[in-house]
C-alpha cells in the first residue's frame, strides 16, 4: 500500500515537472493573468491552473468571489496541489463553459459537468470523479426498503430529472406524481400523500438531515458522471488531472471532501471508474 | 424568429404529444365540472348569509364577510400549497379525508377542488351580492307586507331575480376558474399544464405546453364571446328601458 503510494506519487511528481518543462506550449495559458515568471519554480510552485466553473450550484460551488467553496472546488484545489500547482477559479456561464475551455478562456473546467458524447466533441473528459446516486426516499421506518417495492405505489419525483426517468422506467404500476422542486416532492412524502420520493442522493441526504421524518431506503446509481474537462488535445493536462485525482483517492483526500460535502461515502466504483477520452 | 416558431409551434412535437396533452386537458375540464358546481353553491350560501337580516345575525353576517375578504386576498396558488400541504397532518381526521381517493381520483384533484371551492365560492359571493342589490328595494319591502318572511321573500322574490342579473360576471369567473385549473400541475395533479412541462423536459421544446394553451383557447373564447353577447343584451334592455323578465 504504502509503496504504491510512494511509486503514485514519484509518477506525479515526475509528470508534474515534465509538463512544466512544456508549459509554454500548453493551450491555456496564454489568457492567464500573471501565468508567466513562474516557471523556474519547478514542481512545488508552478503557474495557476486556471479553472472555469459555473457558481453557484451548490454543493458542488458555492460561496462568493475570491472565496468559493464546494465538493468541485476543494477537489480541483487538491488536485492542482498534486500536480504543484494552484488552482485559481473563475465563475462563468454552463452554457459557454466548454467553448470557453476549448478557446483556452481557462485550463479546465470542473462545473458538475456530465460527461456526454456531445460534449466529447468539444472538449477532453478526465476519468470519472462523482458517480450520481438516485435515492430512494421513504418515511422514517417506512415498510418499503428498495425501489422495486415501490410497485403499485404514489411515488414522488422532482419534474424533469434523472430520478423522474429512473422511477418512471424501473417502477411498475406506480402512480409517478412529478413535483415542480425537490423539497415539494419531500413534503408530499412527510405529509403521506406519496409513499416514496426518488431523487438525487445528496438531495436526499439534505432532506434526511435537515427535515427529519424520513430515511433513505436504497442507493441506486445512474450511469451519469461528472468529469472535469480540458480543451480538445490537451493530453498532458489531462493526464495530470487524471494522474492527480487517482491520487486524492487512494490518500483518503478524496473520501474526506466527499464526506464533507454530501454527508454519505463515497460510492466505490468511483475509484476504479475510468474513462478514456475521444 | 425561426427559432422562436420552432421553440413555441413544432408541430410534429404537437402531434406526438396530442392524445397526451388532450387527456390531461380533459382532467382540467373534470376539475372544473366539480369545482363549479361547488363554487356556485357555497358562493350562494356566503352571499345568504352575508344578507341575513336584524342583530341576531350580526356575528354571522361578520364572519361571511371576513371569510370573504380573506379568501379573495390570499392568491390561490398559496391556499392551494397549504392545503395540500397542511390538511394530511389533520390526524383527528380519518385517511379517508386527509388523503382523499374518491371515485377514482387521486389526492391532488381532491385537494384542487377544495381550494377552488374556497377562493371561487368567495369570489362567486360577491358576484351574487351584485345581484341581490341590484333588486329593487320595494319587491322586498312588497313581499314583506304580504307576509312572507326573510327566507321566503329571498327565495322566491329575490335570488330568482338576483340570478338573471349576473349571468355575464359570473361567467367571467367561471372562465377564470376554469384557466386557473392549470395551478393544480404545482401539486403534481397531472393536467395538461404539467403533462406540456413533461414533454418540455424531455425535449426542450415549448410546443406541448403551446398546444396545452391552444386547447384553453378552443374552449374559452365561445365562452369569452358569450360574456360579451349576454353584457350586450342587457344592456339593450336598459337602454330600451323595459324590465328584465323574472325567470
Amino acid at each position: 500500500m504504502r509503496k504504491t503510494r510512494l511509486a503514485a506519487l514519484f509518477a506525479v511528481l515526475l509528470l508534474a515537472l515534465a509538463s512544466v518543462a512544456v508549459a509554454g506550449c500548453g493551450g491555456g495559458s496564454d489568457s492567464t493573468s500573471g501565468g508567466g515568471g513562474s516557471e523556474t519554480s519547478g514542481g512545488g510552485g508552478g503557474e495557476p491552473l486556471s479553472v472555469g466553473s459555473d457558481i453557484p450550484y451548490p454543493p458542488f460551488e458555492q460561496g462568493k468571489p475570491g472565496n468559493y467553496t464546494g465538493f468541485d472546488i476543494e477537489l480541483m484545489e487538491a488536485i492542482a496541489e498534486k500536480i504543484g500547482r494552484k488552482a485559481e477559479f473563475q465563475d462563468t456561464s454552463f452554457e459557454t463553459i466548454f467553448r470557453d475551455v476549448q478557446q483556452g478562456k481557462f485550463e479546465a473546467v470542473i462545473s458538475a459537468a456530465t460527461i456526454t458524447d456531445e460534449r466529447e466533441k468539444a472538449v477532453d473528459f478526465s476519468n470519472p470523479y462523482y458517480l450520481s446516486e438516485q435515492a430512494v426516499l421513504v418515511k422514517e421506518g417506512s415498510s418499503i426498503k428498495s425501489l422495486e417495492e415501490l410497485e403499485g405505489k404514489t411515488v414522488g419525483v422532482q419534474q424533469g430529472t434523472t430520478g423522474q426517468e429512473l422511477a418512471k422506467e424501473e417502477i411498475g404500476g406506480a402512480e409517478i406524481r412529478p413535483y415542480p422542486e425537490g423539497p415539494d416532492a419531500v413534503n408530499a412524502l412527510k405529509s403521506g400523500t406519496v409513499e416514496g420520493v426518488v431523487i438525487d442522493a445528496p438531495v436526499a441526504q439534505n432532506a434526511v438531515e435537515k427535515s427529519g421524518g424520513v430515511e433513505i431506503a436504497e442507493k441506486v446509481p445512474t450511469e451519469e458522471e461528472y468529469g472535469i474537462a480540458v480543451g480538445q488535445g490537451e493530453t498532458e493536462l489531462l493526464e495530470e488531472i487524471n494522474q492527480g485525482l487517482k491520487e486524492v483517492q487512494e490518500d483518503g483526500t478524496y473520501k474526506k471532501i466527499y464526506e464533507k460535502w454530501f454527508h454519505l461515502e463515497p460510492p466505490k466504483a468511483i475509484f476504479s471508474a475510468t474513462h478514456e477520452a475521444e | 424568429m425561426s427559432e422562436f416558431f420552432h421553440q413555441y409551434f413544432d408541430f410534429t412535437i404537437m402531434g406526438d404529444h396530442f392524445s397526451e396533452i388532450l387527456e390531461g386537458f380533459l382532467r382540467n375540464l373534470l376539475l372544473f365540472a366539480v369545482a363549479v358546481v361547488l363554487a356556485l353553491l357555497f358562493g350562494l350560501f356566503l352571499a345568504l348569509l352575508r344578507q341575513l337580516p336584524g342583530k341576531k345575525f350580526m356575528p354571522l353576517r361578520g364572519l361571511t364577510i371576513a371569510y370573504i375578504d380573506v379568501f379573495r386576498a390570499i392568491p390561490l396558488l398559496i391556499i392551494l400549497f397549504l392545503i395540500s400541504g397542511g390538511v394530511p397532518y389533520l390526524n383527528f381526521l380519518p385517511k379517508d379525508i386527509r388523503i382523499p381517493h374518491w371515485f377514482g381520483q387521486p389526492d391532488p384533484f381532491w385537494y384542487a377542488v377544495v381550494a377552488l371551492t374556497m377562493v371561487y365560492g368567495a369570489y362567486m359571493a360577491e358576484v351574487y351580492r351584485a345581484g341581490i342589490e341590484a333588486v329593487p328595494g320595494g319587491q322586498v319591502e312588497a313581499a314583506r307586507s304580504l307576509g312572507m318572511s326573510h327566507g321566503q321573500t329571498m327565495r322566491h322574490i329575490v335570488v330568482p331575480q338576483a340570478v338573471t342579473k349576473i349571468p355575464a360576471p359570473m361567467l367571467n369567473e367561471m372562465i377564470s376558474l376554469l384557466k386557473d385549473t392549470t395551478l393544480a400541475s404545482v401539486i403534481a395533479y397531472s393536467e395538461s399544464l404539467l403533462l406540456g412541462r413533461e414533454v418540455l423536459a424531455e425535449t426542450f421544446n415549448s410546443s406541448a405546453v403551446m398546444l396545452s394553451g391552444l386547447m384553453f383557447l378552443v374552449v374559452v373564447l365561445p365562452l369569452a364571446r358569450l360574456v360579451d353577447y349576454l353584457i350586450k343584451r342587457n344592456q339593450g334592455k336598459i337602454t330600451r328601458g323595459s324590465h328584465i323578465e323574472v325567470a
